[in-house]
Order: C-alpha cells, then structure tokens, then sequence
C-alpha cells in the first residue's frame, strides 16, 4: 500500500515536471514524435502527456482524467497537473503528521493512508457544495461579462474597454498553447472567423458549437508558408480535386448535385451497354436542369467521367462526408480555384444573417499546422465552455466515476450560480482571490460552528494548494508574484483596469477545472493495491486492472 | 483479428539544444548543406545501405529528401525545408544555412529562447517589409519585353547546380531552352482567366547537351508504328480513349460470372471494339490514341486503314494531350463516339533522339502545350538536369506572380544585414520597450541575425578565398585566396551579383571582423549595367520567412518525446 502511495507521488511529480517546461508566460514547445514517425509540436498539456504513453495503470488513469476535463473544456491540462500535483503534496504532508496509530489501523503508515483519503473525500464533499458559492462571492465581482456582441466591435485598436474581452478571452488562451510571436494572428483570424459564423438572433453556443462539429471541414492546412500567410476565404473549401477539367464559371452562379453512390452499375457486355445507356440519360437530364457540377462521396467509373465531361459538367470524387454534410447545409455555389475545390456561396435570403468562411492554415511543416489546427479547435471548445458553465458540469459529475456518486446527486439539482460568459484576468487573478475567499470562509466557520473542525482545515489547503499555480507563472521573477497578490487584494471591485493588462480567463473553466482535480486526487488515493494480471493466451501482453474501491 | 501490442514508453529529451549529441547532429547538418550552395558547391554521393541507386546532386530537394535522421530535432528542420522547397523550387539550401546558422548564433549569445525569438520577429518583419519596398537597393524590377532578365534568372538557378556538369555554353543554352518552354506555356489570346500550359520533359541519354530541343505540341514515343504516310489531310481528327481497349472484362471485379455453353464472351467484346472502330473510321478519324492497351486486332484492323495508332500512353500525357487536340477522352464502349469528343492535329512528323523516334504532333492553332527534349551524356547528370529543369520553370512561373528578382551571389544577403544593422541603429530606443529586453540582449540578437544572414554570403566560396563587403552599396565580393593586399582591388572584378565593378574609390572589409556601421546605397542610374546573377525574389522572401520561422521553432523547443514503437 505504502509503495503505491508513493508512487503515485513520484509519477505526479514527474508529470508535474514535464508539463512545466511548457507552462506559463517563459513556457516552450515540446515535440514529439508518433509511432509513425511523424514529428509534432504542442504545447497542449494533454498531447504532451499522451505522447509520453506511460506505462504504469495510476499514471494512465491521471492521463484519462485530465483528458476528460480538457476534451469538455479545452483548456486547462497542464494547471490540472500542476494542481493535483500540489494537492497531492499537501494532503501527504498533513496526513503524516495527523496520523496518530489507533486501534483500527496497525501501523503510521496504514493510518496516514486512512487520513489522506478522509481528507480527500472533504476537499471534494466542501467544493461541490461550496466552492460554487465562494466563487461567486469572492471572485466574480472582479471579473468581466462577455457578451456576444463583442465579437461584431473587434478592432485591432488595444484599448482597455470590454469590447475586446473575447479577444483578450482567446489571446491569451492562444498564449498558453502556440509559440508567442504568432498569437496575435491566429487570435484575429479565431476573432474574424467566429463573427463570420455568427447566426444572427440565436444563441452564441449554437453558432460556437455549429463551428466545432463542423471544424474538420471548416479548415484547411497548407504547408510550405510561413504562419502569417494563414488567412480566411469566403465559401467552403472541399479537400479534392477535379476529376475532370474545371470550367471558367467567370462568378456565375452554377447548379451542383451531391450523389453519394455508384452512378454506373458493374455489369458487363450487353447489360454494359444498357448501364451507358441509363448512365447517359441522366446526366442528359442532369443537364437539362442547368447542372454544372458533381460532387461524389465516392469514386466514379471512368464511363462517368468522360460522359460528364461530354457533357461540360465536371466531376470532384471521393469528398469527406463532413464536407458533403456542411455543404448540404450551405449549398448553392459559383467560383472555383484550382488545386482544391473552392465554392463560395450565395445565398441571398441568408446574407445577412452569417457569411460562411473557411480557414486556411499556413505553416512551414505538418507539426505547425497541426498544432495551430489543434488551438483552434479548442478555443472554440473553450469559448463554448465559458457560456455553458451549467450544462456540461451536470453531464460532467454523471460520467465521472462512482467513487463520487453520494456528491453527484448533490450536483444534478443544484442550478449554477455562475453567470454564462464569466470572465476574469489571467495571470494567478483567480487563484489570488479564491485564496483569499477561502481562507475568509475558513475563519469565519471556526469562529461561528464550533464542533466542525473540518471545513478550517480543508479550506486551509486548498488556498494553500492554489497559490502553487500563480507561484509558477511569476517563477521567473518571484517579486512580481508577491506585487500582484498585494494589489489584488488591495484593488476594489471597480478598478478593473490595470488587471486587463494580464489578459483574459474563463471562470466556469476554472470552476470545472478544480473540480475536475479534487475528484481526481479522491480516486487516486481511493487506490490501495495494482494487480497486473497476466491473460494466459497472450503472454506479453498484460493489462492492470486498478482495484477502485478496494477498502471503500 | 487485430493483435494486442503492448505500447513501449517513450524517450525523452529535456532541453534538445543543451544536448550535446544534437548540438553536434545540428552542426554535421549544417556543415553538409553549407557545402552544397552555389555554382561551386561541392557534390553529394548518396547510397543507400541495401544498393539501390546511387544519386550524385547538391540540390536541396534531392538530398534533403534522401538524408534521414533519427533525431526528430533535425527532422523537424528539414521537413519545413522540404516543404518550402515543394511550393517554391528555389531557396531551399538558403532557408536551410540561415535556419541553422541562426539557431547556433543565438544558443551561442546565450539569450533566454523567448528574447531570441522575439528579436529574430521583429528582425524579420524589417527584412520583409524593405524586400517589399519599392525603392529596395537589392531588387531588380522584372522586364518582360526583353527575354534577357528571364535567361539570367533562368542561368543563375541552372549554374548553381553543378551537379548537371554543364559548361558555360550548355548552360546558356539549357537556360534559353527553359525560357523558350515557359513563353510557350503563357496562352496569347486568351482573355479573363489565363489557364498555363504545360510543358513535357523527355530525356535522352547519350547525346550532347547541345541537341536538347524545345517544340510546341506533344512529343509520343513510337513503340511499333510503322512509318507515317505522307500525304495527309490537314488537320487530322483524332480521338481519345481512356478506357482499355483490350477487350479484357478486368473491372468486373470479384465475383462469379456465369456463362452459358456456347457463348463466347471475348469474341462478343471484341465484336463490340470492331464496330467502335469503325464508326470511327467512317468519321475519318486519322489518329487513334488510347491511354492503356488495344487489342491488337483492332490495332490491325485500323493500321491497315491508313489510321495511326497510338497505345499505352500513360496517365500523365493525357491531360496535355486533350488541351493539345480539344479531344475529349472516351471511356463509353457501347455507345457510339460523341462528335464533340473528337479533336485535331494540325499535321504529324516523326522526331530521331538518338536511338529514341518519336512522333511529333502539332498544334491545330496556338496551344501552351510544349514539349522540351532533355540529352545528356550519363544517366544521373540527365536526372540531375531534368530536376534543375523543372525548378528553373517554376521559378519562372513566379515572376509572373511578382516580376521582381534579387541580385544573386550573395549580394542581397550582405546588403540586407547592412541594411538591418543601419535601421537598428536609427531606431534603437523606440524598439527596445516593445520587445521587452534589454538593450544589450537586443544588440546580440540582431548581430547574431546580421551574421547568419552573412553567413550564408560566405557559404558560397568552398575554395579557401575570403568573403568582403564594399562600404558603398554592401554587396558581397569573393577574393581568391592567394593575392597579395596590394592587388586586391584588380583580383576583385566584379561583385557577386557583377552589378559592381570594383574601382579605387572602393573600401573593403572581411565579412566576418567587427563591421562598420554604414547606410547601404542604392544604384543610381543602373539601367546601363545589369546584374549577371538574379535570384527568385518570392521563393527567397518564403525561404527568408520560413528559416527564421523555423528557427523560432526550434529555440522554442524545451522538450523532446520519442515515441519508440
């Protein structure tokens, strides 16, 4: 027991150590390479802990969690590392020296054991109930509303108004994952490309979630720029080129079908002649509509081919069904541009309403446009986050484990107190002033509820274990840790402004975050033994199965 | 069945560029892309360990694709290379030695990686906006009335690659025949959207360099044909099948035919491509081109009717081809031929290359369909030439994008670092608070860059001479290595670009000493002298782009994972 324990600690630690490298404001790029042998760079906390495929099952299930927390928010993995990692610290350190030898467990360390896991089943039970209420309390007033409207004033203009909260929101999101000298770019083109997509009277979240389902489709890598070429194009870009020469269409509108099987049966002799001769009737009648292109999900005879080619239409195979989809959604279409198919749209009852756009990422290599494809990606996911804070916990607390299943109850009913669209200052704001609530909150219990001694002392350490994340943003200059902490708490809610200079974050995102730590510091340390079991047929292959619940 | 394998942990690498292994990887890299640039590059051999063949060339697009390292680290730099090279065929040994010369600079003035790579930005943006300008002392405006520019353009790219073995004569006249190809490509008449040609490379092994030709229309290697008639009508009609005509039921696929006894399916088919064959032949069509195989009695059938037959001609010559006769490929068998589907030559003639007879099929009006024959004596200087061939049109295929060039021969390197220390020492104070560092870190970062950039000036001489820069205009010079200091100014000749003749008034410094700060002036009144050596001005502004990006990259990197399986 004792030696899982402590290795649970080791591999937090190292992972901590890892993740580091690439965290905060000095923090670089990591590359790696696939078993493909593919090189490719990130600073996403979660590709760089699953590129390093540990082996060991406690290590594996801390991978599994911050990956469940940053597939829902996008964000935050690497402060999920740095977190548990100090939680872990904390929870150890108190538990040593709480741990008396009694009758019910043998030795010290089986009872530091029994300790740490009853501290940890606090610090869960005390922020689903309370941490909600804390943050309201203590940190929202400091913070910034983001409406939807942001998006249409974006100027380039760095003025300290809250229009530019979304860019602000997004910049330094972008500063935490890409390489710093292109933020600025790849923050303008997120700006542009999200109020093209804007669906005018309708939620923010269905046009932020319209553009992640369809983000495989919606973008385009090309390789051999130079990053500041990325730009944005008017239409869909479809990912194939034309079978078939293309025509000049000189801006006209041209009709397009989608066909998503065989036009031309597999038959042979006779029945062969009877397949061109229905082939050829419907690209007559085909034409007869005014139909200039086909677009295939598959690949087409070269009958078809040379029959629509007779027939001046012209042919793209093979498309993505994604593609096919959003382009079902917008069609209707004119230009086209060599290479790959580019369509543009024109639909004039919908004008107003969005202008559809695609993204094309230019990089010198594949492991750059991945990575700027990646951000992308989860920006969005981030943005949709920070407007939905109450629908994705709920969701979040019933896939979690059943360790935690007496608390998930507890959360289901509870309506969020956190208004959609929060935002606060980066740069260790949030930690700062939750530090300070809970220390407040802690106080104030042990002065008016005498018998619980509990809640002083968890709230003690989760303050404390927060300050270890603006303690690595200012690691470089530990005089400037201690600045900001003083003239945040000196600060009122009104002056806002020198704060703004930090940069923007999402609180539900953060909220979800700590949330996302506790539980996964309650099950780590729910763990008492690995079994690594050997199957009989295959005998290098062993899989652990991690014994959950083993003394619950 | 899918197996289970059990995923081995990955190697990591803290701090690649403290390591001492890929410190000394990234310096052998270096060293071997320093070797290969310019006109008197050194050569690379390359086998490979199980005997395949041997490639001799110093082009950045052959080597860097043939090098392998196991280090992701120097992957990652050529990958980004090879990737600029694809769009832009030019540059790639310059992105290449400024890449690497600016990463070690900057490892070797210790600066922290975020000050490096935010000087390195900025450094960048002042380069490419001087490039951009329009009053840009190493810039020379393209003139497409005279052919003259496009040839020097065309040399400079086909000398730098010695691995061709070309003399100077060869060389012009490759460069002539590259210039001829491209003009014939660009469509005269056609308004709204210009649509380029295309121009074929053949190459034929064992004759002159000399006898390499360009011809408008298509060029088709006659495998068994007969000799060509000579009368006949002008134009001729000629159609296109895509489809095999074979007679083979090969794209049924898998599955089970069942046939009746007594049926003959091959005749049946075969009776079917007869009775093609002559509806076409009452269309009087003179040629008869087929992309993959005919059968060989309906070869017969139309050979005896005075048809030309051409078959198997490949994937790639169909598209020319159709844009050479307004042919539209036929792949319906069981239908008759379309009349729309049929195309023209205006007249055929047969072509000897050596041993090689082809058939030579002329445009029916204007066409930018060219064929270019390539000779030379041995296989891999004609593989080598056939690259350099390729490159060289693109790069002029650029210059219609921007018809700009730079001065070649190290020129625009040397005078761009004096143009970068001039602007940074104007504007000292108003940059250093943007950049956040202070002014010492800032003064070696922009000297770490002025140098790499030098550095690539200095990496065109191999034979021990010394590298100046004239205190005038910043242009690069070569001085051999045995001259005497009182000779220098009548040893220099020329600048690297040939735009400056050295002349008494002149100073002189060695590149690599403490330079004096001096304000790079323009030419005036070059309209008289035109510089020997030209460079394509877009792919060397992407090259210059996509080193120091690249660069930034790699000082950014503080971790390296191997995945091991």
């Amino acid at each position: 027991v004792q030696q899982e324990r402590a290795f649970t600690f080791r591999t937090v630690s190292v992972l901590e150590s890892v993740v580091l490298r690439s965290f905060g404001p000095e923090g670089g790029q990591v590359l790696f390479t696939r078993d493909t042998g593919q090189a490719m760079l990130s600073r996403s906390g979660i590709r760089i802990l699953s590129a390093l495929r540990l082996e060991h099952p406690l290590a594996r299930m801390v991978v599994e969690c911050v990956l469940k927390h940053s597939s829902v928010t996008g964000d935050g993995s690497k402060t999920f590392v740095l977190l548990l990692a100090s939680l872990l610290r904390m929870i150890y350190t108190m538990a040593c020296k709480k741990a008396n030898v009694s009758r019910t467990h043998n030795t010290r360390d089986a009872a530091a054991a029994a300790t740490a896991r009853r501290l940890a089943d606090e610090l869960l039970t005390f922020a689903s109930k309370e941490l909600e209420k804390l943050i309201v309390m203590g940190v929202v007033p400091y913070g910034y509303s983001l409406s939807w409207d942001d998006f249409t004033a974006v100027t380039r203009l760095p003025c300290y108004t809250d229009h530019h909260c979304v860019q602000k929101l997004l910049a330094s999101f972008f500063h935490t994952r890409l390489s710093a000298s292109h933020c600025d770019i790849v923050t303008n083109l997120t700006c542009d490309l999200l109020t093209r997509w804007k669906f005018k009277n309708d939620q923010p979240s269905s046009s932020l979630q319209f553009v992640n389902d369809n983000f495989p489709a919606l973008h385009t890598c090309v390789l051999g720029f130079s990053v500041t070429s990325s730009h944005l194009i008017e239409g869909q870009v479809i990912h194939k080129d034309f079978a078939t020469p293309c025509p000049h269409t000189d801006n006209q509108p041209v009709k397009a079908v989608v066909f998503t099987g065989y036009l031309e049966p597999n038959l042979i002799v006779q029945f062969k002649a009877w397949a061109e001769r229905s082939l050829s009737c419907v690209i007559a009648n085909l034409q007869r509509l005014g139909v200039s292109v086909l677009l295939s999900a598959v690949k087409q005879s070269a009958a078809v081919l040379t029959v629509a080619q007779h027939a001046d239409m012209c042919v793209v195979e093979c498309i993505d069904e994604d593609e096919l989809s959003l382009f079902s959604i917008l069609s209707s279409f004119f230009v086209l541009f060599h290479r790959y198919v580019h369509v543009s749209f024109n639909h004039l009852d919908e004008r107003d309403t969005f202008k559809p756009c695609s993204l094309v990422i230019c990089g010198p290599g594949e492991g750059q446009t991945d990575q700027y494809a990646c951000a992308f990606q989860d920006a969005v996911r981030m943005l949709l986050s920070t407007w939905e804070p109450t629908a994705k916990a709920s969701k979040k607390t019933l896939q979690s484990n059943t360790g935690t299943s007496l608390h998930t109850n507890n959360q289901m009913c509870s309506v969020s107190l956190l208004e959609p669209g929060c935002v606060i200052s980066a740069g260790g704001t949030f930690e700062f002033l939750l530090n300070h609530v809970l220390l407040q909150h802690g106080r104030s219990r042990s002065v008016s509820d005498g018998k619980s001694v509990a809640i002083p002392e968890v709230s003690q350490l989760l303050a404390d274990a927060l300050l270890s994340v603006p303690r690595q943003i200012y690691s470089h200059r530990m005089q400037c840790f201690l600045q900001t902490q003083a003239r945040l708490l000196k600060a009122d809610t009104t002056s806002k402004v020198f704060m703004l200079k930090l940069g923007l974050e999402s609180v539900s995102c953060k909220y979800r975050l700590f949330l996302a730590v506790l539980q996964c510091v309650s099950s780590l340390l729910q763990v008492d033994t690995v079994l690594h079991t050997q199957s009989h047929r295959l005998k290098n292959i062993s899989w652990e199965g991690s014994d959950d619940e083993a003394d619950v | 069945m899918s197996r289970l394998v059990k995923k081995s942990p990955s190697v990591c690498t803290d701090m690649p560029l403290d390591n001492t292994d890929i410190c000394e990887k990234l310096s052998l890299f270096g060293q071997l892309v320093r070797s290969c640039l310019g006109p008197r590059g050194r050569l690379k051999q390359v086998h490979n360990d199980i005997g395949g063949s041997v490639v001799t060339t110093s082009a950045s697009s052959v080597l860097l694709s043939v090098v392998s390292s196991s280090q992701p680290f120097i992957n990652l730099i050529k990958t980004s290379i090879l990737n600029h090279v694809s769009r832009f065929s030019d540059c790639g040994l310059f992105a290449a030695i400024l890449c690497l010369s600016l990463i070690e600079q900057d490892k070797r003035a210790g600066l922290r990686g975020r000050v490096a790579i935010g000087v390195n930005k900025h450094l960048l943006g002042l380069c490419t906006a001087y490039l951009q300008r329009e009053d840009c002392g190493c810039k020379v405006r393209l003139d497409f009335s005279s052919s003259q520019n496009l040839i020097r353009l065309a040399c400079s790219s086909i000398s730098s690659k010695p691995a061709c073995v070309l003399t100077a004569a060869e060389a012009l006249h490759i460069s002539r025949l590259c210039v001829q190809a491209f003009l014939l490509t660009v469509p005269c008449d056609s308004p709204g959207i210009v649509r380029l040609g295309k121009i074929v490379t053949m190459s034929v092994e064992g004759l002159s360099v000399l006898t390499s030709a360009v011809f408008p229309g298509l060029l088709v290697d006659m495998r068994d044909v007969l000799e060509v008639e000579a009368p006949h009508p002008n134009p001729l009609r000629v159609v296109v099948f895509s489809a095999s005509l074979a007679g083979d039921l090969s794209e049924i696929g898998d599955g089970r035919i069942e046939v009746r006894p007594g049926v003959d399916m091959d005749s049946q088919v075969l009776d079917r491509l007869l009775e093609l064959s002559e509806q076409v032949l009452r269309d009087e069509v003179k040629l008869f081109v087929c992309q993959r195989v005919i059968h060989p009695v309906v070869q017969q059938y139309l050979r005896r009717r005075g048809v030309i037959v051409i078959e198997r001609l490949g994937v790639t010559l169909m598209e020319p081809l159709t844009q050479l006769t307004g042919a539209q490929p036929v792949a319906t068998l069981h239908s008759p031929v379309p009349v729309t589907a049929y195309g023209r030559v205006s007249n055929v003639s047969i072509r000897q290359f050596g041993s090689r007879k082809m058939l030579h099929l002329h445009p029916p009006e204007e066409s930018a369909i060219c064929t270019m024959i390539l000779c030379h004596r041995n296989e891999t200087m004609l593989s080598e030439l056939k690259v350099v061939c390729q490159k060289t049109e693109h790069v002029l295929r650029l210059t219609l994008r921007d018809p700009s060039a730079l001065l070649g021969g190290g020129c625009t390197e040397t005078h761009l670092a004096a143009y970068v220390r001039h602007k940074v020492r104007i504007n000292l104070t108003e940059t250093i608070p943007a950049l956040g560092c202070s002014q010492a870190e800032y003064l070696l970062g922009v000297e770490g860059f002025c140098r790499s950039l030098e550095s690539v000036a200095t990496a065109l001489e191999h034979d021990g001479g010394s590298s100046l820069i004239d205190l005038t205009h910043a242009h690069h010079w070569t001085l051999p290595p045995d001259v005497m200091k009182e000779d220098v100014e009548d040893s220099l000749g020329f600048c690297g670009c040939g735009l400056v003749a050295s002349s008494p008034s002149k100073q002189w410094v060695c590149l690599n000493t403490k330079n004096p700060h001096i304000s790079p002036a323009a030419l005036s009144g070059g309209a008289t002298v035109q510089p020997r050596v030209l460079d394509s001005f877009t792919a060397k502004l992407n090259a210059l782009q996509v080193a120091v990006e690249t660069a930034n990259l790699a000082l950014d990197v503080r971790y390296v994972i191997q995945d091991m399986n």
